[in-house]
């Protein structure tokens, strides 16, 4: 049990009060400096280069500013909740934000549990058999996104598309000049695909890595009681192995939630109405109609909605810090 | 428009004399003594890809003319107005910036460009600017830039498909579908046979058929208030006959835009195509190295069977306005060399430069060059198809409209059925008309 | 059944002695010997993992296949699997098109130094929040957390005119300090759970034992955290070379990476497919390289701080 004991150890003393013997008083002194010199370098880059930004994306979501005052610098006019109360009362805004959740919990559940389908297929393969899965999911990690995306537009293209072609050769189909971006559902089954395409080989290796800390007496014990296989992984394996599981699902989370590049590219940059989440939205606002002001509430929006959705993870983390 | 370029012509010897300007002295705070200064000028891809040589024989005149040198960096249409916001918002701007001549009025309105009326005179041709381009350059009746070149499209055909059918070239629009028609009967067996190629959100396309029947996007009223006008009748009669001829008889994909038109059209499998003038060439052969304009061609399986001509009217003689696209060429602002901008301006699009560019497959910036290019055997249908043109609104936020993909919006929703014609114009008209209303 | 010794991870077997005692452990990789299997059940899951690899594999493959058409074969109705006239044309196209191989230099320096400045300071702060209890604490833990969720791109206008202000826009080096911060949150997070997991027993036996605190972290810290470098070290590498928005709108053409130089091969007179794909199977070449490095490390590296969460 020793892969989840750390997450469920008690509570140690926390850090000064290490009982460290011959503590002088400048020792001391330094001792209460550390963590301020350690963390210094994290506060300062973060400050100098994201507090401007930052504060100016919120100056900029409580403003009316136009291109003419971002090209000679004249000061905008402020118009206080304006750009959220007419983002808020936007049905379209809405519309977004509940398709914006959908996709990504599709795209959550499909990488993890494809995942760790394909982590516990690895453990059971031939060796020679996890080495290609090995290679496959390595290929995949190395392809630049944008072009995996071009070529995954490229592969359900109703001219010169693969799957057409492929689906096509069944018997009484036809798929000819099949357009896969007609149907909203079908284009974000493509899009949705991509997603999990790529973030398998993470989950997977992740998982995979994950399963070889489960402590194999207590798996033959399981087996010895007679345990068959799933009642192995609902006893054994998945209790040890759900901290990761917890983990890869959170950041997928934080992922799916903020889909950009795929759709964008794989909607030739010009993403129609049907294909906009959260991040398409506020980037399309924000540049290409030049409305700066709701595309940076749009963000803000954003961030307070993510927020929301990890709450429970946030207090976790709280929790596993003050642990330590 | 963004987009290329027409093939077009040589020019007459005439022109060259006609063109011969003078430039008047510029303001003495625009000095024009650049030793050691650098320009720097942005321009589009076409460029890098079309007419390397004419970007290097401008900067060469410029560094006689003035010293300077100049450094080209080249921008993608995709994305380069967010590029161009955040630059312009700082201190380090291009000198010259190329945009597309519906993206200009929104940097003219907006304090982008510099304020160059007093040079007006000073440019060739200026007297003789196709308005589509010039017209989105001026406000207030200030000049803030200057046009670069020209596109228009036209109708490209199978004559190889049209001979075996005893067809001649439509010469009314009546005459175009009666020959789809007989076209695609003869071809029924083939699945992707079309007739006529026309992708669902090619709007450059569908607003001919508006702007051809005598309908257009949208109307500044007495107020100053803009309003979209797709919902007119004689804007929904172009829609519908538009929307008839994608469906009956192109099996292109209703969500796809005219990018990869000539790519389809060179499999074979389509008679005719609303295109580019370049894209004549285009869909015949293709470099073998795409990045290489030196490489050799490659030909296609349509080589040497396709032909174009202006897309034909209600009524022989009559054409179907073209959309006339192109670029135009502005000075920054904030540019700390606006004088050397003006002049390097005037060096690219002088006469000559121009007449370079025609051999490149461009149309001219004026008016008087474009008789000359009509001229030229070949090209024909693409200066004839220029002098009929229709332009987008000349509103501040018209890029916006274009951008938000409004009109290609509305368009797919017809082509598919998600929406009447009736109900997708007046969507889009609501939209266009809060957009360009909009400040 | 297999010896125990021959399951043993090589990246436990490698590492030096010191004290490491969760990798006392059985760290079994291969195939489970028990758990009911039976020959046609062996011979199903083969099957699966094959067309799963093939599945996976499909896409890169069509990448890697178009990299190798002449520009007429790229564009077919029917989809041609392997090339009739196989060429290196697109191969030569790319290194000769203008600034391939500075771009590529560029990406290898900035994706380079974005992930190990960001590692160095990113593993100093992830110290201080796992191991000190200090004023602000939390609120630094927020701040982490919550930077990861900012949309980055709704920051482009406002990042512009930090960095011209700083004199930092057209440069690799305005460009390696914004990667930095963009990879800096997730390794802090990720670095801090594999300190964590670090037990603290350790760090006291071994002041006990008369180490220094520096001793401490270099001997004991350091090296239990490896494979957490590791795992941040991918992100990192993944995050910041794919990116291109940024690097496009920042600077110009001879200082961006390779994905914007990808992505300028997108121009409306078309894609220029061949090309594009023999650029991107030439540039996933460094990110394989970088794989195969460490490759051995990355399973464990992933899991091991993960673990503890």
């Amino acid at each position: 049990m020793y892969a989840v004991e750390p997450s469920t150890r008690q509570p140690v003393d926390p850090g000064p009060q290490i009982p460290v013997p011959a503590l002088g008083g400048r020792r001391r002194r330094q001792r209460l400096a550390a963590p301020y010199l350690l963390a210094l370098p994290t506060v300062i880059v973060l400050a100098a280069l994201l507090a401007y930004p930052v504060i100016k994306m919120i100056m900029l979501s409580f403003q009316h500013v136009t291109q003419r005052d971002l090209f000679t610098g004249e000061s905008p006019a402020w118009i206080g909740f304006g750009n959220y109360a007419a983002v808020l009362a936007d049905g379209f805004f809405w519309t977004v934000v509940l398709r914006t959740i959908v996709v990504a919990v599709v795209c959550v559940v499909l990488s993890v549990v494809v995942g760790l389908a394909v982590a516990l297929l690895m453990r059971r393969v031939a060796g020679w058999v996890r080495i290609l899965m090995t290679v496959a999911m390595m290929l995949v990690w190395s392809m630049p996104q944008l072009v995996s995306t071009q070529v995954f537009g490229w592969l359900v293209d109703s001219d010169w598309g693969v799957l057409n072609w492929a689906l096509d050769k069944i018997p009484g189909v036809d798929y000819t000049n099949h357009s896969w971006w007609i149907n909203p559902v079908q284009g974000w089954s493509v899009i949705i695909a991509l997603v999990v395409w790529g973030a398998i080989p993470f989950i997977a290796i992740s998982l995979y890595a994950g399963l070889s800390q489960v402590p194999r007496e207590l798996i033959e014990a399981a087996v010895v009681d007679g345990a068959g296989p799933a009642a192995v992984f609902r006893g054994v394996t998945f209790p040890i192995l759900r901290p990761l599981v917890g983990i890869v699902t959170t950041l997928s989370a934080i992922w799916d939630m903020g889909i950009f590049t795929q759709i964008y590219v794989i909607r030739g940059s010009k993403p129609e109405l049907d294909y906009y989440n959260l991040a398409i939205y506020a980037y399309q606002e924000a540049f290409t109609k030049s409305h700066y002001s709701p595309g940076a509430a749009i963000s803000i929006l954003t961030v307070i909605l993510m927020l929301g959705v990890m709450a429970f993870y946030v207090r976790q983390m709280f929790r596993i810090g003050d642990a330590d | 428009m963004k987009r290329r370029i027409a093939v077009a012509a040589a020019l007459a010897a005439t022109l060259l004399g006609a063109a011969a300007c003078g430039g008047k002295s510029s303001s003495s705070s625009d000095s024009l003594d650049g030793k050691g200064k650098t320009l720097k000028v942005w321009l589009m891809v076409d460029a890098q890809t079309g007419w390397p040589a004419v970007v290097d024989a401008a900067n060469a005149k410029f560094k006689a003319d003035t010293g300077a040198s100049v450094t080209v960096e080249y921008q993608q249409w995709t994305n380069h107005l967010t590029k161009l916001d955040a630059t312009l918002s700082g201190k380090s701007v291009p000198d010259v910036i190329e945009l597309g001549n519906t993206e200009a009025a929104k940097y003219v309105f907006n304090g982008g460009f510099a304020d160059i009326t007093d040079k007006k005179g000073s440019f060739d041709n200026s007297a003789d600017w196709l308005t589509g381009l010039s017209a989105p350059c001026e406000s207030d009746g200030k000049l803030y830039c200057v046009p670069y070149y020209a596109g228009a499209r036209v109708l490209i055909y199978r004559t190889d498909l049209f001979q075996a059918a005893g067809l001649k070239p439509p010469t009314t629009y009546d005459d175009l579908t009666a020959d789809a028609q007989k076209l695609q009967a003869a071809h029924g067996s083939d699945p992707k046979f079309s007739a006529f190629y026309m992708p669902g959100a090619y709007w450059y396309a569908a607003m001919s058929w508006v702007y051809g029947s005598g309908g257009q996007i949208a109307q500044k009223g007495s107020d100053g208030k803009w309003k979209g006008t797709l919902e007119d009748p004689t804007a929904e009669a172009g829609l519908q006959k538009w929307v008839d001829l994608a469906k009956t008889y192109s099996k292109g994909d209703p969500t796809k835009n005219e990018n990869d038109q000539d790519a389809v059209f060179a499999q074979g499998d389509s008679a005719m195509l609303y295109g580019n003038g370049w894209e004549l060439g285009a869909v015949q052969s293709q470099h073998q190295d795409p990045n290489d304009p030196n490489s050799p061609m490659v030909d296609t399986a349509v080589k040497g069977k396709v032909a174009a001509v202006p897309l034909p009217g209600a009524a022989a003689g009559q054409n179907l306005p073209s959309f006339l696209g192109g670029s135009i060429l502005g000075v920054a602002q904030k540019s700390k060399n606006a004088g050397l901008a003006a002049q390097w301006i005037k060096d690219f699009t002088g006469t000559s430069s121009q007449q370079a560019l025609l051999a490149k497959g461009a149309l001219p910036n004026a008016t008087n060059l474009l008789d000359a290019a009509a001229q030229v055997s070949g090209n024909e249908a693409t200066a004839g198809a220029a002098k009929n043109s229709w332009f987008t609104p000349n509103a501040p936020t018209w890029a916006d409209v274009e951008k938000a993909n409004i009109l290609q919006q509305a368009l797919v929703n017809m082509v598919t059925g998600k929406q009447s014609v009736d109900a997708a114009a007046k969507a889009a008209d609501t939209q266009i008309t809060s957009t360009l209303n909009a400040s | 059944m297999a010896a125990p010794t021959q399951r043993m991870r090589p990246v436990a077997a490698g590492r030096p002695a010191p004290a490491n005692p969760r990798r006392h452990r059985h760290l079994g990789s291969g195939t489970d010997p028990h758990v009911g299997r039976s020959r046609a059940g062996t011979l199903v899951a083969n099957l699966a993992g094959l067309v799963f690899a093939v599945v996976m594999a499909f896409p890169v493959y069509w990448a890697v296949n178009t990299a190798f058409k002449p520009v007429n074969e790229v564009e077919t109705f029917t989809p041609q699997f392997v090339p009739r006239h196989p060429t290196l044309a697109n191969f030569a196209s790319a290194l000769n098109a203008p600034n391939f191989l500075i771009d590529l230099r560029n990406s290898l320096i900035v994706t380079l130094c974005a992930v190990a400045f960001g590692l160095v300071i990113g593993f100093l702060g992830a110290l201080a929040i796992a191991r000190f209890r200090f004023y602000g604490r939390r609120a630094l833990i927020l701040v982490i957390l919550i930077v990861q969720m900012i949309p980055f791109l709704s920051l482009l206008i406002p990042l512009y005119l930090t960095l011209n202000s700083l004199g930092l826009t057209d440069s690799l080096t305005g460009v390696i300090v914004v990667y930095m911060v963009l990879v800096l949150p997730y390794t802090v997070w990720m670095l801090r759970g594999f300190i964590i997991g670090v037990p603290r027993e350790l760090d006291e036996a071994a002041m006990v034992d008369g180490c220094t605190r520096w001793q401490t972290f270099y001997r004991i810290i350091l090296p239990l955290t490896g494979p957490g470098l590791v795992a941040a070290s991918i992100y990192g590498f993944i995050q910041t070379w794919n990116e291109f928005i940024i690097i496009n709108t920042l600077n110009d053409s001879d200082k961006w990476n390779l994905m914007a130089w990808l992505a300028s091969n997108q121009t409306l007179r078309g894609t220029t497919w061949g090309p594009l794909m023999a650029g991107a199977t030439l540039a996933s070449l460094p990110v394989v390289v970088f794989f195969l490095i460490i490759q051995r490390n990355v399973a464990t590296g992933l899991t091991a701080g993960a673990v503890k969460g």
